[in-house]
């Protein structure tokens, strides 16, 4: 019953409108009359939000079995207001020149034009349901957490915003709307120095990428646009471009058959296709140079390897915006950015490596970090990084079963890793804000809800059979290992890189097991001891904690399975028309691949059980080893020293800079100002002794002055 | 007689004049001597001006000459009224009392040394003796202070 | 003035005498103008004088003669008092002695100007200035200074300088009368001054003080009575400060006794 466009447009208004109307009511009626009721208006946003979204969904994956999506129908848009439109501003942009016939000539003369579009569509529709249904929980969860709290009103205000500004992210049909909201949502979020400071680095080179992508495409739409005077211009993500897309990838030899044995030497190279409207270019193309600079952008927001520093320091915060900002919303934008420009990295295989490179070596090296780590929220924060790092990987191999697996990965991790953070909340509340796993253990009998809901989380983290990160982790292993066999130019030691990233990504799943068993075998098991300045033995936290507890959970347990054995997840998403291109079909399909989950449920156990060998019991094994491998522990609590390094590579110097600035400033610009501001006063002294109060000093100056006039009318030849 | 050289002569005659009085301006500490001064510039103009009447064949010379009397005139009376409340105020003619008008940082003109008058002999006139001489007195005249 | 290219030896030769006198002539009064001002105790006075004389004597060597040997002798006697007068009223050391010298100067200039055939100037001179001013001046002198002199009579100030710029002042005048009244000027000048006649008829006319009222009565008629408004104002201000330097807030109250003048 959702499925006409009307109802779907008025949907896709409600979910975005809803926590923003929330807010602003939270914050004008928030400090005085509603005071400790001042939840209300958020959380009956965001809950409105959430049906919305659950019913836009519904209706997005009624219409995509019907085929509704697969020419990007213009009522799939609501354009809510024209922002800006600027007559011919520039001469048409080497790609549309590039084109044949008719385009080329229309287009020859691009305005520059900026409307407020929402989109409808699966991946639009799917990112919405799971932003908002973790944040409902997230603000019921905050009511008992925030409770009491100074500011109450103001947080759960920021909250409507900030959700608000993710909504509309996801939304958008522009890369200029998508930058000012992806910039918007540090603003909005208590955000620190660092975090600020490394999301500008990101932002800046997103800005570049935008920039490019207005130069080399003519516009910024996702979509074809229709000006009123009946020029068309092919939007970025628009039909034009990827129907060019389509047509040209028949070209393209591939070989179906996936079950013979592939050497890398002999597959055919992967190439973009000849034709299509996107430019590629190779490792100093254009089209890269647009893919690597957005994947800056992505890397600051999603907090990749090396502009990941920012993540675990900003846990200063309150755990339910922990929660809210690393794991559902702040951090999905890159992967969002990344998945909707598929297209884009299609044409540009480099930066497809770039990706999946970045996304493993960050997988990794966060995992080694939060090995030895001992404030769980930071445990928990290195290990988003780590599945961040993931998603890239599985985002990079530019596959179709890459691109769906990063987007399930995303969505499986937005509901466990939420509730891994809102159980380290509830055990922070009660322990009194005390989350050093080294001053409490054995917590499993105080708060049993929670233990036992961590616990679920944790296997999910784990990727344990038949939890949902099993379903979304071994699809992308299972798709980084097909590009392997795939073939092509990139190499390394004989093999494709894309097969050393594998075996990254098998080794970090293991250490992705201990860690987080780890994590949880501290907590909540070994003796009962508690920090010493509680008064009061922990209890389990109040209902309206709990209960989002316990649904995240059920998620997290459920949704996998769910997914998967209905395939719905995937035929829908499949129909976005950023992902529909028949081109990017005849990449590795969807499947379950037994060999690739076997071996990763091996290594998963083999991690779980090292856990538990070293925590569940005696703890005197744990030292030893730390002993022997002094320099690695050492070099994994220090977080692989990288505050350092930034510290003095680019901290120290820029200080520098600004001292020696300082000091040219102080001394040298204003020693030159003051030297001639102090010329009259030197004039003056030079000339004050003539002013010596002698009457004769003052006539002789004057007989000297008509004896000059009187030499010179005496002595003129 | 040759007119140019009589000319001349009296220029000549005129601005020696003119320069003197200006050495004297500058040079001399006494106001009323400066001022002095000031008038025999005034007189060597005077001359130059009569000259040039006598070349022209013009009387327009000697009416500036006139006026110079009358003005100089002036000019003495008020001067020298302003002289007198000057000596009232310092008690001296000096020019050199007046110095306060001057940059904070300079120094006064100090005299380093101060010259001392001429020693003059006094020589006072003498008078001859007038009038009757006193009568003798016997007992003094008499008087033997050894025998 | 010549605008030919001329050498340097013919220049020399044609100009030696005026090159050469000028400089020494200005040094040697320049030496002595300084030698001969008051300069505390030391002496020198005299040979200063000496000097003065010299260097003037060269300078006027330079002037032309007038014709006729009994008006040269006549001019340059008088001319020769005038001047020294001048230089004896800025270098003595009492200041009655340079009032005295002053009216020395003064008479020599009424005889200058009674030689030249201004006879109402000369003897107004020597009335009006040598017997009204020059007394008043004394007047003063003696109210200020009772002993004829004190110490700040006897010292210059810069007396280096002063000799100096008056040497110079005295060359750069000499100069430019050459330049402008001699050599080649000379005879256009000639040309141009008035024969014996036209003197009878203008400015050595007979009835000499009636020629002079006529023409101030006539055409300086306004400049005669703005100078007698002039000397009434001297006479109103002089007045005012001699009153007010007395009794500064009684000033109009004193007006009728007024104040020594």
């Amino acid at each position: 019953m959702f499925d006409s466009w009307e109802t779907m447009q008025s949907l896709a208004v409600l979910v975005p409108a809803l926590p923003l109307l929330g807010a602003v009511l939270t914050a004008i009626l928030g400090p005085r009359i509603l005071k400790s009721r001042a939840h209300w208006p958020v959380v009956l946003g965001l809950t409105g939000s959430a049906v919305a979204a659950l019913c836009l969904l519904i209706g997005v994956n009624r219409q995509a079995a019907q085929g509704a999506f697969a020419d990007d129908p213009a009522s799939s848009r609501l354009t809510l207001w024209e922002w800006a439109s600027v007559d011919p501003a520039m001469p048409a942009p080497a790609a549309l020149r590039q084109a044949s016939g008719t385009m080329a000539e229309a287009a020859a003369q691009v305005p520059f034009h900026i409307d407020i579009t929402l989109r409808i569509d699966p991946l639009t529709a799917l990112m919405l349901a799971m932003v908002t249904l973790v944040s409902t929980l997230v603000a019921i969860y905050s009511i008992g957490y925030m409770h009491g709290e100074r500011g109450y009103w103001r947080y759960f205000s920021y909250v409507g915003l900030f959700v608000f500004s993710m909504t509309m992210l996801v939304s958008v049909s522009n890369f200029l709307l998508l930058y000012v909201f992806w910039y918007q949502k540090p603003a909005a979020a208590a955000a620190g120095k660092k975090a600020f400071l490394v999301n500008r680095v990101g932002d800046f080179g997103f800005a570049l990428g935008v920039f490019l992508i207005w130069t080399t495409y003519g516009t910024l739409n996702f979509h074809d646009t229709k000006l009123p005077d009946g020029q068309a211009i092919p939007g970025v993500l628009g039909q034009t471009r990827l129907a060019s897309l389509a047509a040209s990838g028949a070209d393209q030899e591939h070989d179906p058959d996936h079950s013979a044995p592939h050497d890398a030497a002999h597959a055919p190279a992967r190439k973009p296709p000849a034709e299509s409207l996107y430019v590629g270019g190779g490792w100093f193309g254009i089209g890269t140079a647009i893919c690597l600079l957005l994947l800056v952008g992505a890397c600051g927001k999603s907090a990749q390897f090396p502009l990941h520093v920012w993540l675990p320091d900003a846990m200063e915060g309150p755990t339910p915006v922990s929660a809210l900002i690393h794991a559902a919303t702040m951090v999905t934008a890159g992967i969002y950015l990344v998945v909707r420009c598929t297209p884009l990295f299609f044409a540009s295989p480099e930066a497809q490596l770039v990706v999946s490179v970045i996304g493993g070596v960050t997988a990794l090296m966060a995992a080694i970090i939060a090995v030895t780590q001992t404030d769980l929220k930071r445990v928990l924060a290195y290990s988003t990084v780590s599945q961040l790092g993931y998603m890239f990987l599985g985002l990079g191999t530019c596959t179709l079963i890459g691109a769906t697996s990063g987007i399930f990965h995303l969505m499986t991790h937005a509901f466990f890793k939420a509730l891994l953070f809102l159980g380290a909340g509830s055990v922070m509340h009660s322990l009194g804000g005390v989350i050093d796993m080294r001053r409490f253990s054995g917590l499993r009998h105080k708060m049993p809800v929670t233990c036992w809901t961590f616990l679920i989380g944790c296997l999910a983290l784990a990727g344990v059979l038949p939890f949902a990160g099993f379903w979304s982790k071994d699809m992308i292993l299972a798709a980084v290992h097909e590009r392997a066999h795939e073939g092509g130019s990139f190499t390394l030691a004989g093999q494709s890189i894309f097969h050393w990233l594998y075996w990254i990504g098998t080794g970090t799943a293991l250490l992705t097991a201990f860690y987080t068993f780890r994590a949880f075998f501290l907590a909540f098991f070994g003796p009962e001891r508690f920090p010493g300045e509680l008064d009061h033995p922990p209890h389990e936290s109040p209902p309206n904690m709990t209960l989002p507890l316990a649904i995240l959970a059920a998620f997290a347990a459920g949704l996998g399975v769910v997914c998967e054995w209905t395939g719905w997840f995937d035929k829908l998403l499949l129909k976005t028309p950023s992902l529909a291109f028949a081109a990017f079909h005849e990449t590795a399909e969807v499947g379950f691949h037994p060999h690739i989950a076997a071996i990763s449920t091996v290594t998963v156990l083999i991690g779980i059980g090292l856990a538990a060998f070293f925590y569940l019991g005696e703890r005197t094994q744990i030292d030893r080893i730390a002993a022997w491998v002094r320099p690695l522990y050492r070099a994994s609590y220090g977080k692989l020293w990288f505050d350092e390094i930034y510290d003095a590579l680019i901290v120290k110097p820029l200080w520098i800079l600004a001292r020696l600035a300082y000091v040219v400033d102080r001394y040298l610009i204003d020693g030159i100002v003051n030297t001639i501001g102090r010329l009259p006063v030197w004039t003056g002294a030079l000339l004050r002794p003539f002013q010596n109060g002698q009457i004769q000093s003052y006539a002789l100056a004057m007989i000297l002055g008509a004896l000059i006039l009187l030499g010179t009318l005496a002595l003129r030849p | 007689m040759n007119e140019v050289a009589l000319l001349r002569s009296l220029l000549a005659i005129g601005a020696i004049l003119f320069a003197t009085g200006v050495i004297g301006l500058l040079t001399r500490r006494n106001l009323i001597v400066m001022f002095l001064s000031a008038e025999l510039s005034l007189q060597g103009i005077a001359v130059s001006l009569v000259a040039w009447s006598r070349y022209h064949n013009n009387f327009g010379g000697q009416m500036l000459v006139i006026f110079i009397i009358a003005v100089a005139a002036c000019e003495a009376a008020i001067a020298l009224a302003l002289f007198v409340k000057l000596f009232h105020d310092r008690g001296t003619l000096d020019v050199v009392a007046w110095q306060t008008l001057r940059e904070e940082n300079l120094p006064p003109h100090i005299d380093i040394e101060v010259p001392e008058p001429e020693a003059r002999e006094e020589k006072w006139p003498e008078l001859t003796p007038a009038g009757r001489e006193p009568a003798p007195n016997l007992q003094q005249q008499r008087h033997r202070a050894r025998v | 003035m010549s605008d030919m290219p001329i050498t340097l030896e013919a220049w020399l030769t044609q100009n030696a005498p005026r090159v050469l006198s000028y400089p020494v002539a200005t040094l040697l009064v320049g030496v002595g103008l300084w030698l001969v001002l008051p300069r505390g105790r030391r002496g020198g006075r005299a040979v200063g004088a000496v000097l003065l004389l010299v260097g003037l004597g060269m300078l006027a060597a330079r002037l032309p003669m007038l014709g006729d040997w009994k008006y040269e002798t006549v001019l340059w006697l008088l001319g020769g008092i005038t001047v020294v007068s001048g230089i004896g009223t800025i270098s003595m050391r009492s200041p009655v002695y340079c009032a005295l010298w002053f009216a020395l100067a003064l008479l020599g200039t009424g005889a200058l100007f009674m030689f030249v055939g201004a006879q109402f100037l000369g003897i107004a001179t020597v009335v009006v200035y040598a017997g009204a001013i020059v007394v008043t001046f004394l007047f003063v002198l003696m109210l200020a200074q009772p002993e004829g002199q004190d110490f700040y009579d006897r010292l210059s100030w810069e007396p280096l300088l002063s000799a100096l710029t008056g040497a110079v002042m005295i060359l750069l005048l000499s100069l430019a009368l050459e330049s402008s009244l001699g050599g080649t000027a000379a005879a256009e000048l000639a040309a141009k001054s008035p024969t014996p006649q036209a003197l009878e008829k203008g400015i050595l006319a007979p009835q000499h003080v009636a020629s002079i009222g006529g023409v101030l009565f006539s055409k300086y008629l306004i400049a005669v009575q703005v100078a007698g408004v002039l000397l009434l104002v001297a006479l109103v201000g002089a007045s005012a400060i001699v009153v007010y330097q007395r009794n500064p807030a009684a000033g109009s109250a004193d007006a009728g006794q007024g104040g020594r003048s």
